[in-house]
């Protein structure tokens, strides 16, 4: 399974070379962060504990991420940045996001593949198209509502959902419209926000944004939003600030890791950075555990 | 009503005068301890033993959070707190759950109750303490109890003293009874009162938030409810503290009412025989779900502790009964590496000593050196030291999940040998040590537990006094002597039974159940078991050595034997001694047995009267069940156990040797060691157990779909464990044995490194036998590659690949083994069956 995930990422590091090339100068480049040695082993990887310990991350490296750039991190890399972030304020308003794969995919046409494994044979009946489309769109734009601990999310282009047949619509229960940047997009797949446990490190708790029972929601329309739900891909997704405007998040399917994803929101970002550099504290709406959470740069 | 008072330890008057040296200060003595000092009292605990005991009582050290998001929401098991803990089922706790009621709480509404209505108290009991605690849920503020906890003075020559720098008292966490001892509860400061009445309908119902959703993919999926929903907060943290396996009901002063217990009727130390502790942990889960199937098998007073922490070998143990301990065998020259108290790190490296910030000389070292241990767990796995021991049993109840250990599991999800949680890493006490306040105030009273261990609360309760006990509520002034008891045995047992039995016991028994050093030089004619310890005041001999003995010769059920966790590289690596690990394998098992495990040690058979069934999975003997009324909680009757050694299949109705009900009475534990003793020695007549599968049960690797558009769509993979396989009924720990990581790793590597994976195999099996794994393993990926749902049936037709080639534990009768005696006379049986009654 390793050799063939491995051959996978290899076939599509062009693409990424291609994707990487577009950008501006700091997100062609890997962050310049500390990390913990590691291997490739399962038990070769460092406690987070410990790696918190002995790197403490400082708003300074936090500053060098950018949505891009951490696509060009190895997976283990990426975890060893979460472990080091708390989980910050829940959001407000639009962000804007994207979902990478690590050194490698498009995000496209991946999920399938992950979710089933290195060996197709092992798929049972692959819904596959339904899978990828969902990844499409649930780790594109969000909105916040964080009074009402909900969330939803964008949708620009209703074609391809419609095209499946995964719309209902109804003048009792129209599709809810917003628009951002000038642009009208649609709400849809409505998620619950709390605080709660981080799959990967248990250390303190994440911004969990839960689908699973987005049919007690406001708005919930059976389709497309029950794909997104306990019955359907069963997703939850886990999220934690690396700096005001700009989320770092896991995104599973019924408990397995699929893919990584970045929420970023610029005038958040843009607002927020003298007063973050200054201090490095930051509003924290979940526990933050009790493990001292070094912030290198926020002490001077 | 005043329920927190100030309190000169005066009122306690009886509990002063053995304590003698308790505070010049009035200390603040909440009324829920008020019954605890009185037991100190009654047992004649001093300072220490009795802080000991408080703590094993209520001590949650911060598991709260544990058992109300951790369990749920990253290990992915529900548990439905108010199936069992609602306060109008409080008459049948008992029989359901084994959980024993606290005598200081009421249900609402009844007589002289102070709460009046469920919705006042969330449905659940009231206790003492309440009063306040109900103040602040959903809100911040709360001040533990456990802030007011009365330390005993520091151990005289602690390293760490004489300034008493010990962690704050408050992060013991001891909250307040939930009505059932030893599970402790806390107000949820992110409870929202409207949203829960919104849910449930009224404050005191959780009807919405447990009520079963049938999954929309039909009945083959098992059904949800909203105790999945991490956004639903309850008004309530529910913590368990080390007492809710380990308190009992005192064999010598049973309660006339087992769901109405009085308080001198509790035992803190003999562990709860009647306990369904792992029921319990999956009380929210469906039946048909892999999680319900791989707990919810253990017999009562049993547990599998690496359930959470799950090494893939199934393996519940009873609660071990924790007897006559300052008589119990010790170890000299072990090798273990731990940390140590000191003074300094000075000029050390920080990896191996650390001294905690903002006190004064409060240091730790690890080393290795050669020390005297106990071997402690059935095969003697903790054996770094007896307060290490103790401080592990916080780490099975879940305290300092979070920080110390939830990272270091395996998820049983990853597949991907890369990925974290593929398997286990060592837990790092050093680490806890630093990260988790809660492990620092345990830590720093884990001799106040262990002198309670050493008290004499934990002292024998032998028949005799129970009997004479028992006459005595009926006259105070009776006696039962030793003689009375013999003559009533040689009744029953015949003439010159005892002192038959004595002699049998000595020539057959004692090897391995006497820790007198002329046992185990083979002098058994100068063995005196009646003996007794002039330093302890307990009998000289503990009736067990302790001491190791290799699965196959014992004979009984080895997959506790073969439990992982302790091994090199497993989450408890730092309890278990380099001596523990370098034991050599059992030659005579085909399951990987390395790593110091595969042995059982040489239990005590103290008061064994008062302990039956007896092996370490409460197997041999009667089964037991509670009968409740609630049809839903019996557990026995879902799973009855007495199978076709043949077939492997139940037994039919009418065949099962019907259940006995839950009975703590001194003649109700009579009964049932005899019956007990009868099978122990009469292996003939034991009705093979084994806790079968009662129906197919899916392994789900990876997420799967139903849209609603079609009947199902999956995605991922499915290995399903068939209930019946070549005719043979498959045991229930077979799901949970079965590697099935390692068999997908090397499914995958057959196609893609073909030659290493055979080669692997035909080192570890042999040539024939690896061969024909790896052809087998070639031919499932040929099949799934062209069948969709191939790979269930590729298993079907190849069996052993379950049940014994990716198995961690292939064993099968449960009450198997341990087969010594079955050769005695008719009459020796006899006459040792009375003999031990009288030990």
């Amino acid at each position: 399974m390793t050799t063939h995930r491995t051959a996978r990422l290899l076939a599509i590091a062009a693409a990424l070379a291609l994707l990487a090339g577009c950008g501006a100068k700091e997100d062609k480049t890997p962050p310049a962060i500390s990390f913990a040695p590691y291997g490739e082993a399962h038990n070769a990887k460092p406690d987070f504990a410990e790696l918190e310990a002995q790197h403490p991350l400082s708003v300074e490296e936090l500053y060098k991420i950018t949505p891009k750039n951490l696509a060009l991190l190895e997976q283990e890399q990426v975890d060893q940045i979460y472990a080091r972030l708390s989980a910050g304020p829940i959001p407000e308003g639009p962000y804007e996001g994207d979902l990478f794969f690590p050194k490698g995919g498009s995000g496209k046409l991946r999920l399938s593949e992950i979710a089933g494994g290195g060996l197709k044979g092992l798929l049972v009946n692959v819904a596959g198209k339904k899978l990828d489309l969902m990844g499409e769109i649930l780790w594109k734009g969000k909105v916040f509502y964080r009074d009402e601990r909900l969330l939803r999310n964008r949708i620009e282009d209703l074609k391809t959902l419609k095209a499946v047949g995964l719309i209902e619509e109804s003048d009792a229960n129209p599709l809810q419209e917003i628009t951002v940047n000038g642009k009208d997009q649609w709400l849809l797949f409505p998620a619950q926000l709390y605080c709660g446990q981080s799959l990967l490190d248990g250390r303190r708790e994440s911004i969990i944004i839960d689908y699973a029972f987005t049919d007690q929601l406001p708005g919930y329309r059976r389709m497309p939003d029950m794909m997104a739900g306990r019955d359907g891909f069963a997703i939850r997704d886990e999220i934690r600030m690396i700096r005001p405007g700009l989320y770092l998040g896991r995104a599973y399917i019924d408990r397995a890791f699929v893919v990584n994803f970045v929420l970023y929101n610029k005038a958040v970002d843009e607002a927020g950075k003298a007063g973050y550099l200054a201090t490095g504290k930051t509003a924290e709406d979940c526990w933050t555990g009790t493990q001292h959470r070094q912030l290198v740069a926020a002490a001077k | 009503m005043v329920r927190l008072f100030l309190l000169v330890i005066a009122l306690s008057a009886s509990f002063i005068a053995p304590v003698g040296r308790l505070a010049h200060a009035a200390p603040v003595v909440h009324e829920q301890d008020i019954p605890y000092f009185d037991s100190c009292a009654r047992e004649g605990l001093n300072a220490s033993e009795c802080a000991g005991r408080l703590i094993w009582f209520k001590a949650t050290a911060g598991n709260d959070r544990f058992h109300t998001y951790v369990f749920q929401q990253r290990v992915g098991v529900l548990i439905d707190w108010f199936r069992v803990l609602r306060s109008d089922e409080r008459g049948e706790r008992f029989r359901a759950w084994g959980g024993i009621n606290d005598p200081s709480c009421c249900t609402p509404g009844d007589a002289n109750c102070p709460a009046k209505s469920l919705d006042e108290t969330y449905g659940l009991d009231w206790c003492p303490g309440d009063e306040e605690l109900l103040k602040y849920v959903g809100k911040a503020g709360y001040t533990d109890p456990a802030c007011d906890f009365h330390d005993a003075p520091l151990a005289e020559g602690d390293v760490h003293g004489p300034k008493d720098q010990r962690q704050s008292a408050c992060d013991l966490k001891f909250g307040t009874s939930t009505g059932m001892l030893g599970i402790r509860k806390f107000p949820n400061p992110r409870f929202d009162r409207d949203k829960w009445v919104k849910l449930n309908g009224s404050a005191g119902s959780w009807e919405g938030y447990n009520r079963k959703i049938p999954a929309a993919g039909g009945s083959d999926e098992p059904a949800k409810s909203r105790l999945l929903d991490g956004a639903v907060e309850p008004p309530y943290l529910i913590g368990t503290a080390c007492g809710s396996c380990h308190i009992s009901f005192d064999p010598l002063n049973p309660p006339a009412d087992p769901a109405n217990p009085k308080w001198e009727n509790i035992k803190g130390l003999l562990g709860n025989q009647y306990s369904r502790i792992s029921e319990i942990m999956v009380s929210g889960m469906a039946s048909n779900t892999l999680e319900w199937q791989m707990f919810a098998h253990a017999r009562p007073g049993t547990s599998d502790t690496s359930a959470i922490p799950n090494d893939q070998v199934n393996n519940p143990g009873s609660m071990n009964a924790l007897i006559n301990i300052p008589q119990r065998p010790v170890f000299m020259g072990e090798k273990v590496l731990k940390w140590r108290k000191t003074n300094s790190c000075e000029g050390k490296a920080g990896a191996t000593c650390w001294c905690e910030p903002g006190r004064e000389g409060k240091c730790w070292e690890k080393s290795l050196k050669e020390e005297t241990v106990h071997h402690i767990l059935k095969g003697g796995e903790d054996s770094i030291g007896a307060l290490e021991a103790i401080q592990r049993v916080y780490f099975n109840i879940g305290s300092c999940s979070e920080q110390c250990w939830v990272n270091h599991l395996t998820d049983l999800r990853v597949a991907d040998p890369q990925q974290r949680g593929f398997g286990q890493t060592p837990f790092n006490i050093g680490q806890c040590r630093r990260d988790c306040p809660n492990f620092r105030a345990i830590e720093d009273r884990l001799g106040n537990i262990l002198d309670f261990f050493m008290s004499a609360e934990a002292r024998n309760t032998d028949l005799r006094e129970a009997r004479e006990t028992g006459l005595r509520k009926a006259d105070p002034a009776a006696t039962y002597a030793t003689q009375d008891l013999i003559a009533d045995l040689e009744k029953e047992f015949g003439d010159g039974a005892v002192a038959r039995g004595q002699q049998v016991f000595a020539t057959t028994c004692a090897r391995c159940h006497s820790s007198q050093p002329e046992a185990a030089a083979g002098q058994f004619d100068a063995l005196d078991f009646y003996k007794m310890d002039e330093k302890s005041g307990l009998r000289t001999d503990w009736l067990g050595n302790d001491a190791p003995t290799l699965v196959s010769e014992v004979g009984t059920f080895r997959c506790r034997a073969l439990h992982s966790n302790h091994m090199t590289g497993k989450i408890w690596q730092e309890y278990g001694s380099e001596t523990l690990r370098a034991q050599p394998p059992d030659p005579n098992l085909a399951e990987p047995a390395d790593g110091g495990r595969s042995y059982y040690r040489n239990i005590s058979l103290l008061n064994l009267w008062a302990h039956a069934p007896f092996l370490h999975n409460n197997a041999l003997g009667p089964e037991l069940c509670g009968k409740p009324a609630n049809k839903a909680n019996a557990f026995y009757a879902m799973r009855p156990r007495y199978v076709d050694g043949d077939t492997l299949s139940l037994l039919p109705p009418d065949q099962q040797p019907a259940c006995w009900e839950y009975d703590p009475s001194v003649e109700g534990r009579y009964k049932l060691y005899k019956a007990s003793m009868d099978e122990l020695l009469n292996p003939a007549k034991r009705i093979p157990k084994v806790t079968l599968l009662n129906e197919d049960v899916t392994l789900r690797v990876g997420p799967r779909l139903w849209d609603g558009t079609e009947k199902e769509k999956l995605v991922g993979f499915s290995l399903t464990i068939p209930a019946v396989i070549d005719g043979r009924g498959v045991n229930a720990g077979t799901v949970g044995n079965f590697q099935h990581k390692t068999f997908v790793v090397d499914l995958v590597q057959a196609k893609f490194k073909p030659k290493e994976v055979e080669a692997r195999l035909v080192k570890q099996w042999g040539p024939d036998a690896g061969k024909r794994i790896f052809t087998d393993l070639k031919g499932i990926t040929e099949e799934v590659s062209s069948q969709p749902n191939g790979l269930v049936e590729a298993l079907k037709k190849r069996p052993y690949l379950v049940k014994q080639i990716y198995s961690s534990c292939f064993a099968e009768i449960e009450n198997a083994g341990h087969r010594f005696g079955e050769d005695l006379s008719d009459a020796d049986k006899k006459a040792l069956t009375a003999f031990l009654a009288t030990l």
